[in-house]
């Protein structure tokens, strides 16, 4: 009996030996070349095209990769996750509101030495802000994806039912208001126009700078919303949502405006140059609707696009940075860049690559956001915007809600940027 | 060997064999359970730097910030008022669907697999299907109704909304443990109140309640505690930031996970689950007193 014991102990000690041992293992992993690389990313429409390129990759160099879309807001749950755990994926997009975290906590490889060695990446050839994201204390983080504009998407066949005449590139915003007056039927069958409180980037903010206002000043200290221009610009805002020309909000949340512009629930919405895959691929928005470039502020006559652009970045403890940084290297080199945006992807951080990505898709007038680039304004980051950017947003859906005014909101919002922005 | 050594090694490999039997699940529960416990009460007294380094201890300064937080305290009252709806309904209608379905019913294996069948599906999916049950313009339930209510956006009715999905889920669950419970019961009883006239309710009432109280007990306080920590179909079912209902909605748990996953103040975070905790605990230990008076062990 008591060997029996001693023998169950003997196999419980291997067991747990072998348990233990094999988290070591783990740990001190070495690259195993035959596995594909991992690359993980937000948007679902741009993973066919992403994989197009990761295949021209395969065949050249024999490396491989796997894709992995996770959504928005999962994504830097995930991330942050795997940062922690020392589980990050390979390769993966940097954004603008996390990249000052990531750099700062040494998660990205510097990958300053290889572009400098590279005979394929030239900082040169990319817009110096987009560089500017993804570089801390003078070195590189990232190397650029692409860019971003924002326009004017419309449903001509809604326009035409209502007899308005479509938006064209003299627009002021009081020509989007009555066009949306008119457009907008009574019933609620119809909106002429669709801005829920969580579209920023591609929605408030450039009413904001296009009054000469900002979000966060130039230091990063202060909030900018409560700025008499701030709150002048949103109260244009205020009036589409009281003359309910928009949707309510209990609407807008259920639906996304793409949906709603898709389903001809509303007439115009501003939208980002990274929709296009997905208005390109639905049938009805390809039959009907049409892009033009934002309206301008009547009286500054500015007209800014709220841009950004996304980093290519690498895992600092890839095992395998080397294949990593020849995958990066390719996204980001000319012939990467062109295809990316010659499949109409998004349009491409490479300097003079726009023309292909506009004429990937003739049936709109993708001109517009080319034109859009004329005045463009980062996206407002700071080291923790996620945290000031939320509470924004939370404020703004009371003011969407009609629970207090926006000017109300505005200096709320900005009280409490202000107070997160202190602890930074 | 005498008697006394022989009992007394029977005692040795008893208690070595117990403890190796139990060891899986304790060191199961150690990893899993105790030890992340104790870690999230530690970081509730400090302020968590970015990817959990450089914590900073700041006593009981989460504590302080927290009673002072009114979306605490709404999504307090959202988790109570989810918890007094869901859990009273998902046992009440279990309890009267298996008192049917422990009768000789026709095609009766059929219906228990299907209230059972909510079960089985992953929550994820559920809460998808009643995303579009639910949606205002293009939903089943409005469109066939001719209604046009904002199930999950209307700040009055959504959290009862989200409280439906959860009964629907948990009725089968609830029906099984019932079943169970109900097929200990004698038949004699039943015989007995039958001769005396008694009807369906006051059997129901006076032998079923009480010959399954254990059964019910259990139920109650296990569900009580699934509901106060409602997450995945608010979770899945809303639009994050948009959606006007949430903060009338959002539950403890939702709460946490916002802090700590997606503002990633860890530390306060924390704060918000061991209110929870605490409060999960005192809800149990007045069931736990209460169930003196209703609950009859044989």
């Amino acid at each position: 009996m008591k060997k029996r014991i001693l023998v169950l102990l003997l196999v419980a000690l291997t067991v747990s030996v072998m348990l233990f041992a094999g988290g070591d293992a783990e740990k001190a992993k070495t690259a195993d070349v035959s596995k594909p690389l991992s690359v993980m990313i937000w948007d679902s429409n741009q993973e066919p095209g992403i994989r197009k390129l990761i295949d021209d990759f395969t065949a050249k160099t024999g490396v491989t990769a796997e894709i992995q879309v996770v959504d928005w807001n999962n994504y830097w749950t995930l991330l942050s996750a795997g940062a922690q755990g020392g589980s990050l994926p390979d390769v993966f997009w940097m954004h603008s509101n996390e990249s000052q975290r990531y750099m700062s906590n040494d998660l990205l490889l510097d990958v300053t030495d290889r572009i400098a060695k590279s005979p394929i990446i030239d900082p040169e050839n990319y817009p110096a802000d987009i560089w500017s994201l993804y570089t801390y204390n003078k070195k590189y983080y990232a190397v650029p994806k692409d860019v971003d504009t924002i326009a004017l998407w419309y449903n001509r066949a809604l326009f035409d039912q209502a007899g308005v005449a479509y938006p064209t590139d003299d627009w002021t915003w009081e020509d989007l208001y009555a066009a949306a007056k008119k457009i907008t039927k009574a019933d609620g069958s119809v909106y002429g126009f669709a801005c829920p409180n969580n579209n920023n980037q591609a929605g408030w903010y450039n009413l904001i700078y296009g009054n000469n206002g900002y979000v966060i000043s130039e230091d990063k200290k202060k909030s900018g919303m409560d700025l008499p221009a701030s709150i002048e610009a949103m109260k244009w805002m205020e009036k589409m949502i009281n003359e309910n020309l928009m949707p309510p909000q209990t609407v807008m949340t259920e639906s996304s405006e793409d949906v709603l512009l898709q389903s001809g629930k509303i007439a115009m919405a501003m939208q980002g140059s990274w929709m296009l895959p997905a208005f390109r691929d639905n049938e009805y928005t390809l039959k009907n609707c049409d892009i033009a470039m934002l309206p301008k502020n009547s009286k500054t006559g500015r007209r800014p696009s709220i841009y950004n652009g996304l980093g290519w970045a690498i895992a600092k403890n890839s095992t395998r940075t080397d294949d990593a940084w020849k995958l990066v290297e390719y996204f980001g080199s000319q012939e990467g860049q062109l295809k990316q945006a010659q499949l109409g992807i998004t349009m491409s951080a490479y300097n003079n690559t726009s023309d292909a990505w506009k004429n990937g898709v003739p049936q709109f007038n993708l001109q517009a956001y080319l034109n859009m680039q004329d005045d463009m304004v980062i996206r407002p980051f700071s080291r923790n915007t996620v945290k000031w950017e939320n509470a924004v947003l939370d404020v703004m859906l009371r003011v969407w809600n009609k629970e207090i005014s926006m000017e109300a909101g505005c200096k709320e919002a900005a009280a409490q940027m202000n107070a997160i922005l202190a602890e930074e | 060997m005498n008697r006394r050594s022989l009992r007394s090694t029977t005692k040795t490999q008893m208690f070595v064999w117990g403890w190796i039997l139990v060891l899986p699940t304790i060191v199961g529960l150690m990893v899993l359970n105790i030890i992340p416990l104790i870690n999230t009460i530690n970081q509730s007294f400090h302020k968590t730097g970015d990817f959990g380094r450089g914590n900073i201890f700041i006593g009981l300064k989460n504590y302080q910030k927290l009673f002072s937080d009114q979306a605490v305290l709404q999504s307090i009252i959202n988790t109570l008022k989810y918890t007094i709806v869901q859990v009273p309904f998902s046992v009440f209608i279990a309890l009267v669907l298996a008192v049917m379905l422990n009768r000789q019913v026709k095609g009766r294996g059929a219906y228990r697999t299907i209230f059972f069948l909510p079960m089985v599906v992953a929550p994820a999916a559920i809460s998808m299907v009643w995303r579009w049950l639910y949606h205002t313009e293009f939903g089943l339930i409005n469109n066939l109704f001719n209604l046009k209510i904002s199930w999950i956006s209307d700040p009055a009715i959504a959290v009862f909304s989200i409280a439906i999905i959860g009964i629907w889920s948990d009725i089968g669950y609830n029906m099984i443990l019932f079943l169970a419970g109900l097929q200990e019961v004698p038949k004699d009883y039943y015989e007995a109140a039958d001769l005396d006239g008694a009807n369906v309710i006051q059997t129901f009432r006076h032998i079923t309640v009480p010959m399954i109280s254990p059964i019910l007990f259990f139920v109650i306080v296990t569900r009580m505690i699934a509901a106060m920590q409602v997450f995945d179909t608010i979770f899945m079912v809303m639009e994050q930031r948009s959606n006007p209902a949430m903060y009338k909605t959002q539950s403890l748990v939702y709460l946490f996970y916002q802090s700590s996953f997606v503002e990633r103040d860890f530390g306060y975070g924390s704060t918000i689950v061991v209110v929870l905790l605490v409060l999960i605990m005192c809800i149990t230990v007045i069931q736990m007193i209460a169930q003196k008076k209703w609950v009859h062990y044989n």
